[in-house]
C-alpha cells in the first residue's frame, strides 16, 4: 500500500513549512534514508528521509510552497498506485490555511480597536468633568452630603483642586444649597447666585430670580453692544457627556433602523385612582402606602403583554426571540440623562413587589450605583411622562424591543352615559411599537386588552 | 573561621606539589557470562524490558510532537518534550540498585530516569507496598484509572507509573501532579523520585540539600542529582559540588556526622547542552570526569563510565554506594552517553552530522545488550520481540487513557476558580516537622545569651527617655529569641549562612546561638548564595526546616533562580505534594554603597508564591519570625542593618518574654491620626514618625502611620479604613521608587478607596540611581522633609511650607524621560 509522507510538525509554534528543495522527482525511486526534499521554518532547515522504500508516486508541493504542518507532502509506494486518498485537496487546502491565517490576526487586532472606541469616550468624559469642575471624590462625596455649593469654593488643592478641607471651610462659611435646587443649580453652572433660604441656601427660588435677573441684566446689555459689533460669546459650547452620546446615538439609530409608530389612546382611570388612594391610606405595617399609578401600570402591562408575544420580543432581523416572562425597562430620568433598568420577570411578581423594585431601581439609577447588568435585558419598556403633564406623545423604541409604551396623565373627559354628559379622570397610554415585528391591529389589541384591564384593576388582582 | 583549625605559616608558605590520583575511564569490561553470577535470566531480561519501556514511551511522545499520532491514538501536545531516545542504558542501570530510600533528581531530560527508577522500585516493593503507595496517593484517585485486567500488583503498579508520568507531562488532573508541574517538572515521592528541574543544573543544589537533609537527621539512602553535561558551565552547579565537600565535614562535626554529603553529582553527559558540543568546544575539561580532581583530596571519586552499557552503569552505582555508605561521598560520576533525538522535537540537529548520529547507533543498548545476552545464551531473540511487543502494547493502552478527556480530565478551573491559587501556599502551621528529641549541647536556660537578654529592659523608652543600647532589648534579640526557641522545639531545624557560626552573623544576631548548637545544625556555608538557598529548597522538600541566610539582601542576584524558580515554585508545581519550610533572612544594608544597600522586597513581591516580611521593630521581628517559623511556606525574612540595635518603641509592655505570633499579611497601626495616612515599608517607618511629628507641631495635622510589616500577603482592610477616614495617603520604603511594591499598593488602595481619596495615593521612595556612600544617603533614602513635601505638593499645601525636593508634575516626567 502507498505510504503518505507529511510535512513534520517541528516546534509548537510552527503552522507551516517551506520546500527549500525536493532531492527526488516524482517517479524516482527511494530508499529509506534518502532524503525527499529539504524545508525551512523560520527557525531552521529540515531534511526530510523517506522512513519506506518505493516510487515517489506523487508530489503535491512544489519548491518554495509553503506546506501547512501535518499536510501530506508527497507518496511513496509501488508504481501504479492510487494516490487520490492522499492527496490534500491541492492547492485548495494550501490556500485556505493562507487565508485563515490573516482571517485570524485581522479579527485579533480588530478587537483591541473596538476596545479603544469603546473606552475613548469614557475617558473624554472623565477630561470633560475635570475642565468643568477639578474636585476630589472625597470632596465631592462631602460637598453632596453637607450640601456645601462646591461651585463657589476656592480650591487650595494642588493644580486647582477642590479637596476635603476646601468643602469643610466652606461649609463654615455657609456656601450652601438646598438638596432640591442642588440639580439645576449644578447643571446651570452658574455659580453667583446669593443664597435666601436657611443659613444662606441657594434655594429653587434664586434659581429662578438669578435667571431672571441674567437674562434682564442682557436684554439691557443688547443695545449697547448691536451698534458696536456683533456679540461674542452669547452661547456656551457644553461638549456633551458619555451618556448624553449614548443616548443620542440610540435614540438616532432607533429611529434609522425600526419602522416605528404610535397608537394613541385612554382609559378611564377611575378605579386605579380609586385603589391608589386605597393603598395609600392603608396601615403603614402593610407596606402598601407607596405603590404609585406608575407601579400599577407596570402591573398591568406585566399581566397583560404575555398574551400579546409579538410585543414582549426582540425583533431580531432574521428572528424574533419571544420571551416568556416579562423584563420591564423603566425609563427613568436622571441628572445623568435617560437610564432605563430592567424590572426582571414582572409577570411572576405582586403589585408590591413591583413597586417597591421599581423604586429600588430608580433610586440606584439617580444614586449613580446602577449595576450595568440590570440596564439591559428588557423585553419591553415603559415610559411615563404624565407627571410633567404631557397628554400624548410618540416614545422612541428600544431596539430591538418590538414596543414601548408611555404613559400620559390624567384629564378630565367628558362622555355621554345615559344621555348625560359626565366627566371622567381619563389617563393617556401611548404605544410605539415596530411595524416590522408587528401590524397595527394586534398592537392595537393590546392597548384595548391593556384599557380592560386597568379599567378593572380590582378584577386584573384577583387572577 | 573555625578557631580549632590553626592556619600555620610555617605550613602554608612550605614548597611541595598537588599530586592528582588517575581518574578511571571505561574501566568496566566483564562479559555477560562473568555477570551471571550477579544476575539472574530474569535480571537480565528486565533490565531490556526497563530500556525498551522507556524506548518506546519516549518514541511515542515523539510521533505524538511531531505528527499528532501514535499507533491510532491521536492527540495534539503543545507542552514540552525533551525526550532521552538513546539514554535508557544509563538510566536503567542507575536504577538498578536503587531503594526507595534512595532520592534521585533530575533534569528536562528525565523521562527515563523516572520510568527506570519507578520501575526499580516496583520490582523491590512487596506487593502490600504498592497496594498501599498506590491506595493512598491522591485517595486511589490515579489508582482507580488504572486498575483493569491486570495480572499481578506489579503489572498494575507499572500501569499506575506510565499513566501517572504520562498523564502528568499531557497536563492532566490525572497525573501526579495534577499537570502542573509537566514534563519537565515530573517526579513521584514514593519510589524515590524527586523534582526533575528545568532549569539546567538546577537539580544539583537541591539534591545537595536533600543529602543534607539525609546526613543531618540519620536518614538512610544515597541521593543523586542527575544532571547533564552542559549544566557543569552553571556555576552554582559548582557551588552545590564544593559544598557537599566542605571540608568542616571531616574536620569540624562530630564524629557520627563525618564525611562528604551522602550524594552523586551524576552527568548524564550526551556530549551536548542544547546545541553546544561540551567537550572541545564550550567546557574547558577536555573529559568531564576530570573535574572531581579540582575539587577535593578524594577527587570526588570521579570516573567515567559506560552508560551505553547497562551492566557497566550498575556496577559504578554498587561500588560508588558502597562510598557514600561509608560517608566517603560526594561522588561524581561522568556516564557517558548519547541522545538520538534532539534536543527538543524542534531540533534540526544541525550541530551535529549524519554519520555520528549513525555511529551511535550502531552502538544502540538496546541492539547491543540484546546481541550479547542472546550470544551468551541468556535467551532467544523471540523472547525479545515478545517484550518490545508487550511493550507497544502496553504504552499504547496507557497513551490512549492519558489523552482521553473523560478518563483523563484537565483541572476544571470553571468550577473551580482557586483550583491553583489554593495551591500556591500551603498555609500550615506545624510546630515540629518530625518528632524526637532536638539535638542541643546545653538546656536552653543556660545559654549565655539567652541569659544575657534576660537582663535587658524590653521597651525602648522608659520615663520619657530612651533605654541605652547596652541595656535595651533590641531587634536582633527578638531575632534570636524565636530562632532558639525553634531550635530547641523543631529537631529538623537547621541556619546556615555565610559567618554564621563562632561569628555569631555579620549582624550579631546569632550571637550565643554557637555554644547550643551542633556543628550539623548550624554551620558556616561556603560564599555560595545559590547553593546556599538551593540546599534549603532540597532539605525542606524532604520534610526539613531551614533558616538559610544571604548576609546582604543585595545577594539575591547571587541567588536568583534557586530564591525565584526553585523556592517560590515546588509547592504549587507539586500539587501541594511538597512543603517548603524556608526562612530565607536577608539583610538590608546601609553605608556600605550601591552593592550593599538594597531593598529588594519589590522583587521578591513580585514573584508567586513567596510570602515576604520586612519587620522593623524588635515585637515584630519576634512576632514575625516565630510565624515564619511555624509556618510550612518559604518566607523572604527582611532585616535592616539601621535597626538591629532598636529598641521597642510602639508595642506596649515592650516585647513579651513568652512566645507569641504576629500573623503574617498584617500591616500594623503604629500612630493614630485622622487627617493623613503614612504607609511604610522598612525602616522608613522611622522617618514617617518623624514626619508625623513635624506635621502636627508645624502643621496641626495628625497623621495615622501604618507599618506593612509583610508585602506579600497582605490585607488590605486596615490601610483602607484609614484612608476612609483621611482621605489622603503618601507610602513611603526605602526600595527605589520606579516599580517599588509601594506603586503597585498606592494602584490597590486607588480601586478601592476612590470615591474617598481627596488625592491621588501619593509614593515616596529612593531615588532611581545607585546608593551613593553614606555621607550622601539622604539625597538617596526618603527623609521626614520629602514625606512633608510630596504632601505639600501633591496633596494638601501646607500653610507656610517651603519645599526643598520637587515632586512637581513637570519634574516627574522630566526624570521618567531620562529613566532615572
Amino acid at each position: 500500500m502507498a505510504t503518505p509522507v507529511i510535512m513534520p510538525r517541528q516546534g509548537q509554534s510552527v503552522e507551516a513549512c517551506i520546500i527549500s528543495k525536493w532531492h527526488k522527482k516524482k517517479g524516482d525511486s527511494v530508499k529509506v534514508g534518502d532524503i525527499l526534499f529539504t524545508y525551512e521554518t523560520d527557525k531552521s532547515t529540515f531534511d526530510e528521509e523517506a522512513q519506506v522504500e518505493g516510487t515517489l508516486l506523487e508530489i503535491f508541493f512544489e519548491e518554495d510552497d509553503e506546506v501547512p504542518v501535518l499536510t501530506t507532502v508527497c507518496v511513496i509506494g509501488n508504481e501504479g498506485e492510487s494516490v487520490d486518498e492522499f492527496r490534500p485537496d491541492g492547492q485548495k487546502a494550501a490556500a485556505e490555511a493562507a487565508s485563515e491565517q490573516p482571517e485570524a490576526s485581522a479579527e485579533a487586532t480588530t478587537a483591541p480597536a473596538q476596545d479603544v472606541v469603546n473606552a475613548a469616550p469614557t475617558a473624554e468624559s472623565a477630561v470633560n468633568a475635570e475642565g468643568r469642575v477639578k474636585i476630589s471624590p472625597r470632596a465631592r462625596n462631602l460637598a453632596e452630603k453637607t450640601g456645601v455649593d462646591y461651585l463657589r469654593v476656592q480650591p487650595t488643592g494642588p493644580n486647582g483642586r477642590i479637596i476635603e478641607r476646601d468643602i469643610v471651610e466652606a461649609r463654615e462659611k455657609g456656601l450652601l444649597v438646598t438638596p432640591s435646587a442642588r440639580d439645576e443649580y449644578m447643571k446651570s453652572g452658574v455659580g453667583a447666585v446669593s443664597g435666601t433660604g436657611l443659613g444662606g441656601r441657594i434655594t429653587t427660588g434664586d434659581l429662578a430670580a438669578a435667571g431672571t435677573a441674567g437674562t434682564a441684566e442682557t436684554a439691557q446689555a443688547a443695545p449697547a453692544t448691536v451698534s458696536a459689533a456683533a456679540p461674542q460669546e452669547d452661547y456656551v459650547d457644553v461638549k456633551l457627556t458619555n451618556i448624553r452620546k449614548v443616548i443620542a446615538k440610540s435614540m438616532h439609530q432607533s429611529l434609522s433602523t425600526t419602522a416605528q409608530l404610535t397608537l394613541n389612546t385612554s382609559f378611564d382611570a377611575t378605579e386605579i385612582l380609586a385603589f391608589r388612594n386605597k393603598v395609600k391610606n392603608s396601615m403603614a405595617t402593610l407596606g402598601l402606602e407607596n405603590i404609585t399609578l406608575n407601579d400599577i401600570i407596570l402591573y398591568a402591562v406585566s399581566r397583560t403583554i404575555l398574551a400579546h408575544k409579538d410585543l414582549n420580543a426582540h425583533f431580531l432581523d432574521d428572528k424574533m426571540r419571544i420571551f416568556n416572562n416579562v423584563h420591564l425597562g423603566i425609563a427613568v430620568d436622571t441628572e445623568r440623562g435617560l437610564m432605563v433598568p430592567t424590572l426582571f420577570n414582572a409577570n411572576k411578581k405582586s403589585l408590591n413587589e413591583i413597586s417597591k423594585e421599581a423604586k429600588a431601581l430608580i433610586n440606584a439609577c439617580q444614586q449613580g450605583t446602577i449595576s450595568p447588568d440590570l440596564l439591559k435585558g428588557a423585553s419591553f419598556t415603559v415610559t411615563n411622562l404624565g407627571s410633567l403633564g404631557i397628554e400624548s406623545f410618540t416614545p422612541v423604541l428600544n431596539p430591538p424591543q418590538t414596543g414601548i409604551l408611555g404613559v400620559d396623565t390624567i384629564i378630565q373627559r367628558v362622555r355621554v352615559v345615559n344621555g348625560e354628559y359626565q366627566y371622567y379622570p381619563a389617563m393617556g397610554l401611548s404605544l410605539t411599537f415596530d411595524h416590522r415585528a408587528i401590524d397595527g391591529a394586534p398592537a392595537a389589541k393590546f392597548l384595548k386588552d391593556l384599557r380592560d384591564n386597568l379599567e378593572n384593576f380590582s378584577v386584573l388582582l384577583a387572577k | 573561621m573555625a578557631k580549632q583549625l590553626f592556619v600555620d605559616p610555617k605550613e602554608i608558605r612550605k614548597s611541595g606539589k598537588i599530586t592528582f590520583q588517575d581518574i578511571p575511564v571505561n574501566q568496566y569490561n566483564k562479559t555477560i557470562e562473568e555477570e551471571k553470577a550477579n544476575f539472574s535470566t530474569d535480571d537480565f531480561m528486565r533490565i531490556f524490558r526497563d530500556m525498551a519501556i522507556i524506548r518506546e514511551f519516549e518514541s511515542m511522545l515523539y510521533s505524538i510532537k511531531t505528527t499528532n499520532e501514535y499507533n491510532g491514538v491521536q492527540y495534539f501536545n503543545p507542552g514540552p518534550a525533551h525526550l532521552s531516545t538513546g539514554q535508557e542504558a544509563s538510566a536503567v542501570g542507575q536504577a538498578y540498585l536503587l531503594g526507595t530510600e534512595d532520592f534521585i533528581f533530575g533534569s528536562h531530560r528525565s523521562h527515563g530516569e523516572i520510568l527506570a527508577k519507578g520501575l526499580s522500585a516496583i520490582q523491590k516493593l512487596s506487593d502490600d507496598e504498592l497496594m498501599d503507595i498506590m491506595k493512598s496517593y491522591f485517595d486511589g484517585e490515579i489508582l482507580k484509572i488504572v486498575e483493569g485486567k491486570q495480572n499481578s500488583v506489579k503489572e498494575l503498579a507499572i500501569d499506575f507509573l506510565l499513566y501517572g508520568t504520562l498523564a502528568e507531562i499531557f497536563a492532566r488532573k490525572t497525573g501526579f501532579h495534577r499537570g502542573l508541574g509537566g514534563s519537565m517538572h515530573a517526579f513521584f515521592i514514593p519510589f524515590g523520585i524527586y523534582p526533575n528541574n528545568a532549569i539546567v543544573g538546577g537539580s544539583a543544589g537541591i539534591a545537595m540539600g536533600a543529602a543534607l537533609f539525609k546526613k543531618v537527621n540519620r536518614k538512610k539512602g544515597i541521593v543523586i542529582s542527575n544532571i547533564g553535561d552542559g549544566s557543569l558551565g552553571c556555576g552554582p552547579v559548582w557551588e552545590a559540588i564544593n559544598m557537599a565537600a566542605m571540608g568542616q565535614f571531616d574536620t569540624l562535626w562530630e564524629d557520627e556526622f563525618k564525611g562528604g554529603l551522602p550524594i552523586i553529582f551524576n552527568f548524564f553527559n550526551n556530549h551536548y547542552g542544547m546545541g553546544g558540543q561540551t567537550s572541545g568546544e564550550t567546557m574547558a575539561f577536555d573529559m568531564l570526569a576530570r573535574f572531581g580532581a579540582g575539587v577535593s583530596p578524594t577527587q570526588l571519586h570521579a570516573e567515567r563510565i559506560d552508560g551505553y552499557n547497562p551492566l557497566a552503569v550498575i556496577d559504578a552505582i554498587r561500588r560508588k554506594k558502597k562510598i557514600l555508605e561509608e560517608n566517603k561521598g560526594p561522588v561524581l560520576l561522568d556516564t557517558v552517553t548519547y541522545r538520538f533525538a534532539g534536543h527538543s522535537p524542534s531540533d534540526s540537529s544541525s550541530y551535529r552530522t549524519k554519520e555520528e548520529m549513525d555511529a551511535w547507533m550502531e552502538h544502540d543498548s538496546l541492539i547491543e545488550y540484546r546481541k550479547k545476552l542472546i550470544e551468551a545464551n541468556v535467551a532467544k531473540d523471540e523472547a525479545f520481540e515478545e517484550i518490545l511487543a508487550n511493550t507497544k502494547e502496553l504504552i499504547t493502552k496507557i497513551c490512549r487513557m492519558a489523552v482521553d478527556e473523560t478518563i483523563s480530565p484537565r483541572m476544571d478551573l470553571v468550577k473551580v476558580p482557586d483550583a491553583i491559587e489554593k495551591l500556591m501556599f500551603s498555609n500550615q502551621k506545624i510546630e515540629k516537622m518530625e518528632d524526637r528529641e532536638c539535638d542541643v549541647l546545653i538546656p536552653k536556660e543556660e545559654n549565655p545569651r539567652v541569659q544575657q537578654i534576660k537582663k535587658k529592659i524590653r521597651v525602648g523608652m522608659q520615663d520619657g527617655k530612651p533605654v541605652s543600647k547596652a541595656r535595651v532589648y533590641q531587634l536582633r534579640d527578638g531575632l534570636f529569641e524565636a530562632i532558639i526557641d525553634k531550635f530547641y522545639t523543631d529537631p529538623t531545624l537547621i541556619a546556615y549562612g555565610e559567618d554564621n557560626r563562632d561569628w555569631g552573623g555579620a549582624f550579631a544576631v546569632y550571637r550565643g546561638l554557637t555554644e547550643s548548637l551542633p556543628y550539623h545544625r548550624f554551620f558556616n556555608a561556603p560564599i555560595s548564595e545559590a547553593a546556599i538557598v538551593a540546599s534549603a529548597v532540597g532539605y525542606a522538600l524532604c520534610g526539613g526546616r531551614a533558616i538559610p541566610e544571604l548576609m546582604y539582601c543585595d545577594f539575591i542576584g547571587r541567588a536568583g533562580d534557586e530564591v525565584f524558580n526553585q523556592l517560590a515554585k515546588w509547592q504549587a508545581m507539586s500539587a501541594g505534594v511538597l512543603k517548603m519550610p524556608v526562612v530565607l533572612r536577608v539583610s538590608v544594608g546601609s553605608k556600605y554603597g550601591a552593592q550593599h544597600s538594597q531593598d529588594w522586597t519589590s522583587i521578591c513581591a513580585h514573584i508567586p508564591g513567596l510570602k515576604v516580611v520586612f519587620p522593623v521593630t524588635p515585637y515584630d521581628a519576634k512576632g514575625l519570625m516565630n510565624s515564619a517559623l511555624a509556618g510550612t511556606d518559604p518566607v523572604i525574612f527582611f532585616e535592616s542593618q539601621r535597626v538591629y540595635d532598636i529598641g521597642e518603641l510602639f508595642h506596649e509592655g515592650g516585647v513579651p518574654e513568652g512566645y507569641y505570633e504576629v500573623p503574617i499579611g498584617e500591616p500594623d497601626i503604629k500612630r493614630e491620626g485622622k487627617d493623613i495616612t503614612i504607609l511604610t515599608i522598612g525602616t522608613t517607618l522611622y522617618k514617617a514618625i518623624e514626619a508625623a511629628d513635624i506635621l502636627e507641631k508645624q502643621y496641626g495635622l495628625s497623621a495615622e502611620v501604618i507599618d506593612a510589616r509583610t508585602i506579600t500577603p497582605f490585607n488590605y482592610e486596615k490601610v483602607i479604613e484609614s484612608v476612609k477616614k483621611t482621605g489622603k495617603i503618601v507610602l513611603a520604603s526605602d526600595a527605589c521608587e520606579r516599580g517599588s511594591h509601594l506603586k503597585d499598593m498606592a494602584q490597590t488602595i486607588s480601586e478601592l478607596a476612590f470615591d474617598y481619596l481627596d488625592a491621588p495615593p501619593v509614593v515616596v521612595g529612593s531615588r532611581n540611581w545607585i546608593t551613593p556612600a553614606h555621607e550622601l544617603e539622604e539625597f538617596f533614602f526618603p527623609q521626614a522633609d520629602w514625606i512633608i513635601d510630596a504632601i505639600h505638593e501633591k496633596i494638601m499645601p501646607l500653610k507656610g511650607h517651603t519645599v526643598k525636593n520637587n515632586f512637581t508634575d513637570n519634574e516627574i516626567i522630566r526624570r521618567n524621560k531620562l529613566g532615572v
